[in-house]
């Protein structure tokens, strides 16, 4: 084995293998930093190169891709708070926090770092898993999957911030959109409303896009001025170094889960990153900080998230079961070349599998070292003013939104999410359940029904069952038997909530009620009219959805203060103040403006309208000057597309 | 006669030939794009893959091959995407397999695609082996109508790649309990290895590579394959690369006594024949130049004569020759359009027992 191991890292002897390994991370890198593009559409521009190239080389730059995803997402999630991936949402949330303290740096290194060793600690419960991975997944039938899914909206639960009845809102919310599409179960598509864009249901990239990215670009555009409120990189990559060795133990947990998530077929990295926030959450005395920058909170899910990618080559590798939509593409690649992993893969390809691992970890320390190198020049693109930042990143957006299906639906999609996402931050609600439901929602109902399906209900007694089940209920127990111990000592209130003086209803919060209100009694009207097989977990989401949602309806509309919410609702310098809602709302039309733009006269036009236009009307840069910017835009966008293949819209006038 | 019309077919691909040399090749300096209407690393996605470098190889001309996928609604998608911007020119290509055929033959109502408007370039076979675990005291196929232990299939979805196994089911009169909702085939497996269910097929590269060693093993069964169409397009050969295996039609035989015949055996035809026989389709819109189609048909038996095709096939897809849109364009329309009884028998079926309506 050792052998193997040492032949297979001489094999990067080679310059040409090594140079691609580094195109690879290169690629990877690109893709993770902007917002939208996925590690499978790395993966994909690399495709065509790596069909012409012999099988160690190809799984090297396809690895080095894969691996750095999730490490350089981490720059636009903590800089401008729209998640670089899915899974990089909680870090978008603690993160970007923390930077508009002014202290990006710490922020920046304590997430690379974690990423770092997370991905690191995957490869090596990649490498240690290989011989016991096998009768372990063979323990794992549909009904531990099933529970494994309860268990991730679980963790939810820690999530659900200070007011509950908002946090189960949005988690059941999540489940309602996760729902959208094929049923897993039956022969019956659910909520398309004859859409063909919505036959698949909607995608993971454009929803937290959305939910996250959009509502975060137009609080910074009603805002102005630059992200940070303080002057100077803060704190120093020093403090995100011992951020990082102080919480150790919380980063072994995290990748953890995160390899564990990783050989679930049904769990992925989103789910990960969002299950070791739960977990860093619910282990922490001091919650306070959790939703205002809490470094433990980029930790625990960076290194998640990187262990993840690792855990997903696991089944992938023994089983050619992918453990997500990326490893598909390798286990693909490794299908061209001839190659089926399997029972036979680690006698036969023995030094293929060590490629993987070396390149993995090759990958995780190179890409975290250019990112470390980058960071001081994009740490003070938090310092000039948004507007100029804006453009761009808007542009970014539509334009990685619009690589998921390529459909003019995408832009839609996010404009509507992003004005869920909005809705739900202005009126404090927590967003972090309903990704959580929604990447949980199809998961569960189809292990639910195989689990029906093939055991009737004797696998209530299952031991795994059991075994999780136990998981799910004795921490919530435990921790109310602590916090009914607490409450026997006074303890300081803390403040919840601003004095009820002004009791006008909020209009946003009122929207956001009705819109919750009217999804539900959507969802649970056609949800009666679907097959037996395909109606159960429609109705489990909206009928309590619908009757909860009346409540906070009722709440809103008698005027109950929204208050300083969980997410990033407070200013952090404390003061209350938040931007007006006609800001904001001038905000969210200039997002509409350009997408519905790209929508109607093509990619090209609406973006160099749209940049020019805010550089010169928000960003108060000179017109000739701003029209240059935007020349110099357009060219850097299509020197990006043209080499990572992506496609735009054309525009429905000028076909 | 055959004789007769192999020298005719010589003579003329050579005279063709000789007027290819005449004129500039219809696809020099040009790229053909393939739309892919699934995920990067699926099986079809994968066929694709390793086709197209073949292609640059050996398409006169050498045009650019370029792959893209353009996944959704279960591919139906990518085929409208297909339908709505192809040109009859020959550049742009789809790459389809059953799960693009059966909703538009039962009339989807996302299916804006009609493959009756378009013109098969090639094909590319997939092989299935039905397996089951010992458990079930099945040793041969007739042991299949008194399993010990209740016989339980897990599958995807009715309309997919499951249907000619679930017609076979039904044709053979198997008491099968089916449980659909897997999300591919290698979860399904899995389940079968964990005893979650005991009746199982693969294609044959992954039945070679996973099953096999199970087998080896003692805990699974191979039983029969799909079949091989003969020159007639009648599902009645053993498939080349399991040729130890008997063909759905030997089993219906064994156990029955006589011919299968009649719409669910013409039913089991034609959706076997769109999912394995012709499992891989490319195909390009109606109106494309002859010289474009002269041109992909030809590069098909350049292909197939490729020692590096051959050798790589046998790995990637099992070994399946790629055949010429030419010679096999009259079967897959013969299956996409089965006679209506034929077409009523399966969509009672679909409607019936698994609850699809179209």
């Amino acid at each position: 084995m050792v052998d193997a191991a040492l032949n297979a890292l001489a094999t990067f002897a080679s310059p040409l293998r090594l140079g691609l390994l580094l195109v690879g991370v290169l690629a990877g890198l690109v893709v993770g930093i902007l917002p939208g593009l996925g590690g499978i559409v790395a993966i994909s521009l690399l495709l065509p190169l790596i069909f012409r190239l012999d099988p160690p080389t190809a799984l090297a730059t396809l690895t080095g891709a894969l691996a750095v995803v999730y490490t350089a997402d981490v720059i636009t999630s903590v800089l401008v708070g729209t998640p670089g991936s899915p899974a990089a949402a909680p870090t978008a949330m603690e993160g970007h926090a923390l930077a508009r303290q002014g202290q990006a740096a710490r922020a920046l290194a304590a997430a690379f770092l974690s990423s770092v060793a997370g991905g690191l600690l995957g490869v090596v419960g990649l490498t240690l898993s290989i011989p016991v991975a096998r009768p372990l997944v063979m323990l794992l039938g549909s009904p531990e999957l099933f529970s494994f899914t309860v268990l991730g909206l679980a963790y939810a639960g820690s999530l659900l911030g200070r007011s509950p009845l908002r946090g189960l809102l949005s988690g059941l919310l999540g489940l309602l959109l996760g729902l959208v599409g094929p049923a897993p179960a039956a022969a019956e598509f659910r909520y398309t409303f004859g859409q063909l864009y919505l036959l698949d249901g909607l995608s993971l990239e454009v929803l937290a896009l959305g939910v996250f990215g959009v509502a975060e670009v137009v609080s910074l555009l009603a805002r102005g001025g630059a992200i940070a409120r303080q002057a100077g990189l803060g704190g120093g990559w020093w403090d995100g170094v011992r951020d990082v060795l102080t919480h150790r133990w919380l980063v072994v947990r995290g990748a953890l889960i995160g390899v564990w998530a990783g050989i679930l077929p049904a769990i992925g990295a989103t789910a990960a990153s969002w299950m070791a926030y739960g977990h860093a959450v619910a282990t922490s005395r001091d919650r306070d900080r959790f939703g205002r920058g809490d470094v433990r909170g980029i930790v625990a899910p960076e290194s998640a998230n990187n262990a993840a990618t690792a855990g997903d080559l696991i089944p992938t590798l023994l089983f050619s079961v992918p453990g997500g939509p990326a490893a598909a593409v390798i286990l693909g690649a490794l299908y061209a070349y001839g190659v089926y992993p399997g029972p036979r893969l680690i006698q036969d390809h023995l030094d293929l599998v060590y490629v993987i691992v070396w390149s993995f970890s090759l990958a995780n320390i190179l890409g975290a070292a250019v990112c470390f190198a980058l960071s001081p020049a994009v740490a003070r693109l938090t310092h000039i003013p948004f507007a100029w930042v804006a453009p761009p990143l808007l542009v970014t957006m539509a334009l990685g939104a619009y690589q998921t299906t390529r459909h003019a639906g995408d832009l839609l999609a996010l404009l509507l999410l992003g004005l869920l996402g909005w809705a739900m931050k202005r009126s404090g609600w927590p967003r972090a359940p309903l990704l959580i439901g929604f990447v949980l929602a199809k998961p569960m109902e189809r292990y639910f029904w195989l689990t029906v399906k093939l055991h009737g209900w004797s696998w209530l007694g299952h031991p795994g069952v059991l075994a999780i089940a136990a998981l799910i209920v004795v921490p919530p127990l435990v921790a109310a038997v602590r916090r009914a111990r607490a409450q026997s000592r006074p303890t300081p209130g803390r403040g919840v909530g601003a004095p009820a003086t002004d009791t006008r209803p909020e209009p946003v919060a009122v929207f956001m009620a009705a819109v919750a209100v009217l999804a539900f009694g959507l969802g649970a009207g056609q949800g009666l009219g679907f097959q037996y097989d395909a109606r159960l977990m429609p109705l489990l989401a909206s009928v309590p959805g619908l009757f909860l949602g009346v409540v906070q309806l009722a709440r809103v509309v008698r005027g109950e203060p929204v208050g300083p919410v969980d997410e990033e609702g407070v200013d952090d310098d404390g003061s209350p103040q938040r931007p007006r809602v006609q800001a904001e709302l001038y905000g969210f039309g200039v997002v509409a403006a350009y997408l519905l733009g790209v929508w109607l006269v093509g990619f090209h036009v609406a973006s160099f309208g749209f940049v020019a236009l805010l550089l010169w009307q928000a960003g108060k840069v000179r017109p000739p000057l701003a029209v240059l910017s935007a020349a110099a835009a357009l060219a850097c966008f299509q020197l990006l597309a043209a080499g990572f293949d992506l496609r735009w819209p054309t525009g429905l006038l000028l076909r | 006669m055959r004789v007769l019309a192999a020298i005719l077919t010589v003579a003329a691909a050579l005279g063709l030939g000789g007027s290819v040399l005449a004129q500039p090749a219809y696809y020099a300096g040009k790229t053909i794009e393939v739309v892919v209407p699934f995920a990067p690393g699926g099986a079809a996605d994968v066929g694709a893959r390793f086709v197209a470098p073949f292609l640059e190889k050996h398409v006169a001309g050498n045009p650019r091959v370029s792959v893209r996928n353009v996944p959704g609604g279960g591919s139906m998608l990518g085929a409208s995407f297909f339908a709505a911007n192809a040109k009859p020119d020959g550049l742009m290509v789809l790459c389809t397999t059953s799960s693009t055929v059966f909703p538009w033959m039962f009339g989807h109502p996302s299916a804006r695609y009609d493959l009756s408007k378009m013109r098969v370039a090639m094909t590319l076979a997939f092989g299935p082996v039905v397996y089951v675990s010992p458990r079930t005291g099945v040793r041969r196929p007739a042991d299949l109508l008194r399993p010990a232990e209740p016989l339980v299939y897990g599958g995807i979805a009715a309309t997919g790649s499951d249907l000619p196994v679930l017609i076979a089911f039904e044709l053979l009169r198997l008491p099968v309990k089916v449980v659909l909702g897997f999300e591919g085939r290698g979860p399904v497996r899995l389940a079968f290895e964990r005893g979650e269910t005991n009746l199982d097929f693969q294609f044959t590269p992954v039945y070679l590579t996973q099953v096999v060693p199970l087998v080896r093993d003692g805990k699974a069964v191979p039983l029969f394959t799909g079949g091989a169409p003969n020159a007639r397009g009648e599902l009645v050969l053993r498939d080349p690369v399991v040729p130890d295996l008997p063909s759905v039609f030997e089993v219906y035989r064994e156990l029955y006594g006589s011919r299968p015949a009649g719409p669910r055996w013409r039913a089991y035809e034609a959706a076997a024949a769109l999912t394995f026989s012709y499992g891989l389709t490319w195909w390009v819109p109606e109106g494309t130049p002859e010289a474009a189609l002269r041109a992909l048909y030809e590069s098909v038996d350049r292909i197939v004569a490729d020692r590096e095709f051959q050798e790589r096939a046998k790995s990637v897809t099992g070994g399946y020759p790629l055949r010429r849109g030419d010679q096999v364009e009259a079967a897959v329309r013969k299956a996409m359009q089965p006679t209506l009884d034929v077409k009523k028998w399966i969509a009672d079926l679909l409607r019936d027992k698994y609850n699809v309506r179209f």
